[in-house]
């Protein structure tokens, strides 16, 4: 059932999404609790990194990463080819959807058809992104995440903050109040030994009872068609052997050509992704449960989503599908440690979010315009990410593909920066200029309010009147 | 498989990686085996144990040597309902046991392969892991294991997972929580 491509009518950006850009930047600034979180979470995660480039080399890994997953994108449609091939050969079932509606439409036909009641869930930034549960929950089919992170999200009916991390905005006490909402009763401890037991155990219920299990793909490997599942708490492993059906959803960027390949990445996934060279659980599949095999599922079907992917192929953003979802550069961004990922309003967040939520979006949609601009530019990303990305050139990029002519002003406004800054008389004037101008401006030694087009600037930061600053 | 001989190398090197990911191990000789396995299973307070059909664990003879501490014995493949496998039912201290194909030294990673006489979830529907290894099955690292698994040109296993050590969860406040989903503890025994 393979189909071509179409321009994905769905969109990735969340449509029920409360508030422009800004204000939920403001927003949430202004949320302390959450910033604290944020700050906890990075810098547990930058502190990591020091170790893995020191003890285990992960600097050194990184241009075989990047080679690794720029060949594997320029030869995609042999690989998915490849991959389609050997897992029909092991007994699976394949499909290629155009987009996320299409995908909906297979899954949820599917769960029908084998009367499907209750499914499982592992973590999935790609069911996230084709807003899998709200087509099962249309069809009235219970749907339970079962990653602890995602668990917690659902109970909330909050969106992810991180894709690796997706409860990391809330602290254990917030997660204590949601578990007694859930349970209907105070017996929930407040420590997090307590919190990941009770879970466990409600979570077992769901296993008990479901019909199907639904996974994401960390990556596909065409040689042998299988699928590769990293997690650190064993859900995806019950996922996928537990319930008589298991659904594989793949981003079709994500496969690569061979072991040889997959060892490498797997590798320095973890490393990026949670700082540590092994992720507890790494689940290979190769198609269904075999003749004699007494557990692991009866059927086994992938579904490949293009979702917009493919028509990156051959732009200037074509290094975009080499991204492995490890979550490394929303940890290094000073905007989303500062705001977190539900600002962005999608399931993508930060440096790598700002740049795909529109691309996969089309560049029309005002949800998602105004995305490349949450970035100082600092580079941090670009250093972060394994597989080599340039991050930073692409969200200079992306800008360039938002500006529309509302942003021509800017455009004149620059040329004249340009001017007086290239010639030396200018400069020095317009130095001294500014120098008294924000001397006059300022109160005890700030500038809080610039006018005209310096508003924006100062609306969420204060300027120095004199320099070095006085705190 | 191709045996490889027994290197102290290999062998100290996966004993300091599973350390370093939570996991206990010790080291014994064939004859011991059965017996030294029952008995951490005994102090762990295991009241039954489910053993893989699989030639490593008849050799050791680890059923008898369970059942003599006492600890209740259930064979893979079971009749157990998925209740109970899941540990929703019966005895809680429940303990999964393997025999990993592979054992990767520099990151403490078992290989467990599925097949008729193993299931793909022992490990992680029980509380407590404890695999059976045989020594000369530990390889160096993580690509040798992953082309000795999978780049044989026949057909591949259905399922293989890669165990680093016990289940855990940092999703709340990023801080390592133990038995999130699967096993609370692993232990490996390392025959030689
Ligand atoms: S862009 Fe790079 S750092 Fe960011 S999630 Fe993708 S692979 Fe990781």
């Amino acid at each position: 059932m393979s189909t071509r491509r179409q321009r994905s009518a769905g969109g990735v950006a969340y449509p029920d999404i409360k508030g422009t850009l800004h204000e939920r930047t403001v927003q949430a600034l202004g949320d302390q609790t959450l910033r604290t979180n944020l700050e906890t979470a990075a810098s547990s995660w930058a502190a990591g990194q020091e170790v893995m480039r020191r003890d285990h080399g992960m600097d050194e890994m990184r241009a075989r990463a990047r080679e690794i997953r720029r060949r594997n994108i320029r030869d995609l449609p042999a690989l998915l080819g490849e991959m389609q091939a050997n897992v029909r050969k092991a007994g699976g079932q394949v499909v290629r959807a155009a987009d996320g509606a299409e995908a909906c439409r297979y899954i949820t036909g599917l769960a029908q058809a084998r009367g499907v009641t209750v499914v499982a869930k592992s973590k999935s930034m790609a069911t996230e992104e084709i807003r899998l549960n709200e087509a099962l929950e249309a069809s009235g089919i219970e749907v339970v995440e079962t990653d602890l992170g995602e668990w917690i999200l659902q109970l909330a009916h909050q969106r992810p903050s991180h894709i690796i991390a997706p409860a990391v905005h809330l602290n254990r006490g917030q997660v204590a109040e949601i578990f007694r909402r859930e349970a209907g009763t105070d017996d929930v401890p407040d420590d997090r030994e307590g919190l990941v037991a009770h879970a466990r155990v409600r979570l077992r219920e769901t296993f008990a009872q479901a019909g199907m299990g639904i996974s994401g793909v960390n990556i596909g490997v065409a040689s042998t068609g299988t699928v590769c599942i990293v997690e650190n708490e064993g859900n995806a492993r019950l996922v996928t052997s537990q319930p008589r059906i298991h659904v594989a959803v793949m981003g079709m960027e994500r496969v690569v050509a061979d072991w040889d390949d997959a060892a490498h990445i797997l590798q320095i996934l973890p490393m990026a992704a949670i700082s540590q060279d092994a992720a507890n659980y790494v689940n290979l599949i190769t198609g269904p449960r075999r003749e004699g095999e007494s557990d692991g599922p009866e059927e086994f079907h992938l579904v490949i989503v293009d979702g917009g992917r493919g028509a990156l192929r051959g732009t200037e953003f074509e290094e975009v599908l080499s991204c492995i979802r490890c979550g490394a550069c929303l940890y290094s961004c000073p905007m989303w440690r500062s705001v977190g990922g539900q600002a962005y309003g999608s399931p993508y967040s930060g440096p790598i979010g700002a740049i795909i939520t529109p691309l996969l979006e089309g560049p029309s949609s005002p949800a998602s315009r105004d995305l490349p601009f949450m970035s100082s530019l600092c580079g941090a990303c670009g250093d972060a990410c394994p597989v080599g990305i340039p991050l930073p050139d692409l969200l200079v990029r992306a800008r360039a593909r938002a500006s529309s002519p509302a942003t021509r002003k800017s455009a004149v406004a620059f040329r004249a920066w340009s001017l007086l800054l290239r010639r030396g008389l200018t400069y020095r004037v317009g130095v001294v200029g500014w120098r008294l101008f924000v001397r006059v401006r300022g109160t005890d030694g700030w500038v809080t309010r610039l006018p005209g087009g310096g508003a924006g600037w100062t609306r969420v930061r204060d300027m120095p009147a004199r320099w070095p600053p006085r705190r | 498989m191709a045996a490889t001989p027994v290197s102290d190398h290999l062998l100290d090197a996966l004993v300091a990686s599973l350390t370093r990911r939570t996991a206990t191990s010790q080291v014994v000789d064939d004859a011991d085996a059965g017996r030294a396995t029952a008995r951490w299973m005994a102090d762990a307070g295991v009241a039954r144990a489910v053993l893989p059909r699989d030639p490593v664990i008849a050799r050791i003879d680890l059923g008898a040597a369970l059942r003599r501490e006492g600890i209740e014995v259930i064979d893979w493949p079971t009749s157990l309902g998925r209740r109970e496998v899941l540990g929703l039912e019966g005895p809680e201290a429940v303990c999964g046991v393997t025999v990993p194909a592979l054992a990767v030294a520099e990151r403490g990673t078992l290989v467990l392969e599925a097949s008729p006489g193993h299931g793909r979830g022992l490990d992680v529907t029980s509380r407590h892991h404890v695999a059976i290894l045989p020594a000369e099955r530990i390889v160096e690292t993580l690509a040798e294991a992953l082309a000795r698994t999978f780049a044989t040109g026949g057909p591949v296993p259905s399922a293989v997972s890669l165990v680093s050590g016990p289940s855990r969860s940092s999703d709340i406040e990023k801080i390592s929580t133990l038995g999130a989903h699967g096993a609370v503890s692993e232990h490996v025994v390392i025959v030689r």
